[in-house]
């Protein structure tokens, strides 16, 4: 393909036009952008899987075997297998409540639900330390009852849970927002009941935005590295998680194990990117679809 | 089923949407709530439906009490501005909706609700597009599944929500010719929201005219436009002239042309305004009688069925618009900047009152 | 109907919704997180003003505002480079690319740690070549500069992207018969109708970037005055169950993440104001 041809103008393929700039200049700010992102997101996404694979596969596949890796990834899929649906029921709650009422103080509710976006991943660790840690209220009555949920596997979850709160939520506010209640209102008066409506218009017209809401919680559930360590004790094929675990390998200089259980997490976010992708492409052809006329 | 609609009044904040609303409708007719936008109509409508309550008053069906009753439970068909119709749904799933949500005692048979949804796809002059997606059907096609939708359930009530606000003007008048002979085939009650006057006068039985959450005046289409009872009726219906004069011995004065024969009271030399229509104001080269004025032809639009003159009277300096056939067009053959005199042929007096 | 918490409206379910909302979010975010403020409050001022105005911590203050706020003006310049290039101009792989611009929200941040720990160390692909030109890139604030310029890419191509895509195509034409050049009608009319999302995008990736932790840790080498962040100083103090400290750190940074809250609460209101 020649250079020509190669890179062009978006809008109007080959004249040049007052409002667009010269080839030259196109090419360039095109080349420096590739080369940013190719510096920050393509190498680094490469080193992952060729780290894995540096000591070749059968190293590679032994690294994912070894029953502590196994373990990581049992508590990994629990983890994201309780916080996921609970913060997708939380999801639906809230959109429901924001997107199809007019309320006082619904302006606070939406902050409020971002709030766990401004807090960084190593405080929403620590407030679960203090609630249920050796020094809280709770200890006590923890301890006497013989319960462990700081740096045992429910702190886990709780801070997963914790940081993945506004996912879902997020997510489905909008696109609920922009799909309005005359459907519902329509669906009333042909005498559907709540529920029917719920199911039959309303979940049927969220389902995209909600398929997204859930990829990206997963995805976070699945990779949340610093709350998770904070609460987590780091015990070996008990409480560490995917990305405790690839810590703890690559902590040991045991290099190749480490990108090898990574590229387990790569892999999810190359495929969290591809369904995204779909997703947004499936909207865009039920919006073209809603032009054509 | 008749409606009867009595002393509803509903707030927003400070914003009274209506007013101490009271309304008759009898079976089978199909009426017009006309005004412009914050009149309350569509919070009319919406009330009648169940989907807003009201803060006060009483909405009765066929006499009985249906103000608690919810939206579920008046058996209304609602058509909505915008149609609302299930995007995810095919033309077919959305008109068997109302019936596929019915419990399961009362719910018609699969068979039973296919017929039914291809009898009305026939009504409505879609067939052959049951399969089809909201997104793949035009304005005029959607307006008609959103009313085959809303007949599905057989309600008592039809109430329809500015029906052919979203559509271009040709469909319009062909879908309202098209929902009038609908009307008069099925004999259902029906309510329809419309700030177009024209729309209002062609569709409806009896057209209700509201204004800042009142009705200013309730009848046929002739009555509300021969007889308007307000000066707001007569400047909402049809182009009208507006002249200021003065009552003076009982007489009104116009541009000093004297008005005999309206009692306006005994409020001398007060202050009023006469509405002519424009096809009420005669055109000639000279003075009929001592209500001719002096006007002066500023423009002259021959394009239509009638010929439109803007004029100037001559004493006020106020504008005046003459609507004349095109026969009296030629006869008179009037060119611009011509000196005429303009001659009411009826009148009717207001106080003053500023629009 | 003059005051009323709630206006009417047919559709059920709200008092269920609301109040499960309501329930969630006081168990889930708003309960565990007043304990940092209650536990603070159970300090005394000396013990709070001792812990972060420790050398240690000072140091760590420094370096996480410093860094981030680098890395959130690296990001702001090249998030717009990005987002111009991908909106306005074609090139073979856009799709991908675009896709890709994600990739830090969606890659694990300690993988991306890792990832660019081993590239940018002195004997890795891009840290030898680094090193050639005398530069040491990991286990400095350059390498901490790095793994938050990461982490903080996509915000401001994603606030960006889509203004640019609405922007009117006629305000550039009219700006160019009125005899602009194209860099002219780029710095008077253009930058000044992306601003609000520039401004966005950059709090909000320095906002992230403030309480980043996963992709730092193995970078930044983690040595006391020099490359010590802040969460890494939390960590720490919890890992001597010095929880006073910890709480003491943890309420600086919420507090200033609410102020970066507020703030872009505070750009979105006056860009919507401005398109309205």
């Amino acid at each position: 393909m020649h250079i020509r041809t190669f890179f062009t103008d978006a809008r109007h393929s080959n004249k040049q036009r007052s409002t667009s700039e010269s080839r030259l200049v196109r090419w360039l700010l095109t080349s420096v952008a590739l080369v940013f992102l190719s510096l920050f997101l393509l190498i680094p996404l490469w080193a992952v899987f060729s780290q894995a694979l540096e000591k070749g596969f059968a190293t590679y596949l032994t690294a994912l075997h070894e029953p502590d890796a196994l373990a990581a990834v049992r508590l990994t899929l629990l983890t994201a297998a309780i916080a996921v649906p609970l913060n997708l029921v939380f999801g639906i709650a809230a959109s429901w409540t924001i997107a199809k009422f007019e309320f006082r103080w619904k302006n606070l509710l939406l902050t409020l639900i971002d709030l766990p976006f401004a807090v960084s991943p190593v405080i929403s660790g620590l407030i679960f330390v203090l609630l249920f840690g050796s020094s809280s209220l709770l200890a006590p009555w923890l301890s006497a009852h013989n319960l462990h949920v700081v740096f045992a596997v429910p702190g886990i979850i709780l801070a997963t849970i914790f940081v993945t709160f506004p996912f879902v939520a997020r997510e489905l506010i909008p696109v609920m927002q922009a799909v309005g209640t005359e459907e519902e209102e329509a669906a009333l008066t042909l005498g559907a009941s709540g529920l029917q409506t719920f199911f039959r218009v309303t979940l049927p017209n969220m389902k995209w935005g909600l398929l997204y809401g859930v990829i990206l919680c997963n995805a976070r559930a699945m990779g949340e590295f610093g709350a998770v360590s904070v609460v987590s004790g780091h015990i070996r094929g008990e409480t560490n998680t995917i990305p405790l675990h690839v810590e703890i390998l690559y902590n040991e200089y045991n290099f190749a194990a480490a990108f090898a259980v990574a590229s387990l997490l790569a892999m999810l976010a190359l495929v969290t990117l591809a369904l995204k992708k779909f997703i947004q492409w499936r909207q865009e052809v039920a919006a073209g679809a809603a032009e054509y006329q | 089923m008749s409606i009867q609609v009595q002393h509803i009044t509903k707030q927003f904040g400070d914003f009274a949407a209506l007013d101490g609303i009271n309304l008759e409708i009898p079976t089978g007719e199909l009426v017009a709530l006309l005004g412009p936008s914050g009149s309350g109509k569509t919070t009319l409508l919406r009330i009648i439906a169940g989907l807003e309550t009201a803060d006060g008053g009483n909405i009765l069906f066929h006499g009985s009490d249906a103000t608690t009753q919810s939206v579920r439970e008046r058996n209304i068909g609602f058509v909505f501005q915008h149609y609302a119709l299930f995007r995810h749904m095919t033309v077919f799933e959305n008109i068997a909706f109302g019936l596929r949500v019915r419990p399961r005692k009362l719910r018609p048979p699969k068979q039973e609700i296919a017929d039914r949804v291809h009898e009305l796809l026939r009504l409505v002059q879609l067939e052959g597009l049951a399969k089809r997606y909201p997104a793949q059907l035009s304005g005029g096609q959607r307006q008609r599944v959103a009313l085959a939708r809303a007949l599905a359930v057989e309600p008592t009530v039809l109430l329809l929500d500015e029906p052919f606000g979203a559509l271009d003007a040709q469909v319009r008048v062909e879908l309202r010719r098209w929902l009038r002979r609908l009307h008069d085939e099925l004999k259902i009650t029906g309510v329809f929201v419309t700030h177009d006057q024209e729309e209002a006068l062609e569709v409806a039985d009896r057209v209700v005219v509201m204004n800042r959450g009142r009705i200013e005046q309730v009848g046929t289409p002739t009555e509300v436009y021969d007889q308007p009872a307000s000066p707001f009726v007569y400047n909402f219906l049809g182009n009208v002239n507006l002249f200021h004069g003065r009552v003076h011995d009982g007489k009104i004065e116009i541009d000093s042309a004297a008005h005999a024969g309206v009692t306006v009271g005994d409020r001398d030399t007060a202050a009023t305004v006469g509405y002519v229509r424009a096809h009420d104001l005669d055109v000639d080269r000279v003075a009929k009688d001592v209500s001719s004025m002096a006007a002066v032809v500023r423009h002259i639009h021959a394009v239509g069925s009638s010929v439109r003159i803007d004029l100037t009277l001559q004493v006020s300096n106020e504008p005046a618009e003459a609507q004349i056939s095109r026969e009296r067009h030629e006869e008179l053959s009037l060119s611009v900047g011509e000196q005429v005199f303009v001659t009411p042929r009826r009148v009717k007096f207001f106080g003053d009152y500023q629009i | 109907m003059k005051w009323s918490f709630k206006q009417h409206s047919v559709i059920p379910g709200f008092s269920l919704a609301l109040g499960f909302t309501v329930l969630y979010l006081s168990l889930v975010v708003l309960i565990p997180l007043s304990t940092i403020f209650i536990k603070t409050a159970g300090l005394s001022w000396v013990q709070f003003w001792e812990t972060i105005s420790s050398p240690r911590v000072l140091a760590s203050f420094r370096l996480s505002f410093g860094a981030s706020f680098i890395a959130a003006l690296v990001n702001t310049l090249f998030g717009l480079l990005v987002a111009w290039v991908l909106v306005r101009y074609r090139f073979p792989g856009k799709g991908l690319v675009d896709a890709l611009v994600d990739l830090p929200f969606a890659l694990p941040t300690a993988v991306g740690g890792i990832a660019l720990t081993t590239i940018y160390a002195e004997n890795g692909l891009l840290g030898s070549l680094l090193a050639r030109v005398g530069i040491k890139a990991a286990f400095t604030p350059l390498g901490i500069v790095i793994a938050l310029t990461f982490i903080g890419l996509p915000f401001v191509v994603r606030t960006v992207q889509p203004v640019l895509q609405e922007l009117d195509a006629e305000m550039e034409e009219a700006s160019a018969c009125l005899g602009a050049t194209r860099l002219q009608t780029f710095c008077r009319v253009i930058l000044p109708t992306l601003l609000p999302a520039l401004l966005t995008g950059f709090a909000l990736a320095f906002a992230r970037a403030l309480g980043e932790y996963g992709s730092v840790v193995f970078i930044s080498g983690n040595m006391p005055m020099k490359t010590e962040i802040l969460p890494l100083m939390i960590m720490t103090k919890l890992e001597q169950f010095d929880f006073a400290g910890a709480t003491a750190i943890a309420v600086v940074m919420l507090v200033a993440s609410f102020v970066f809250l507020l703030l872009i609460n505070l750009l979105q209101w006056w860009s919507a104001r401005r398109e309205a």
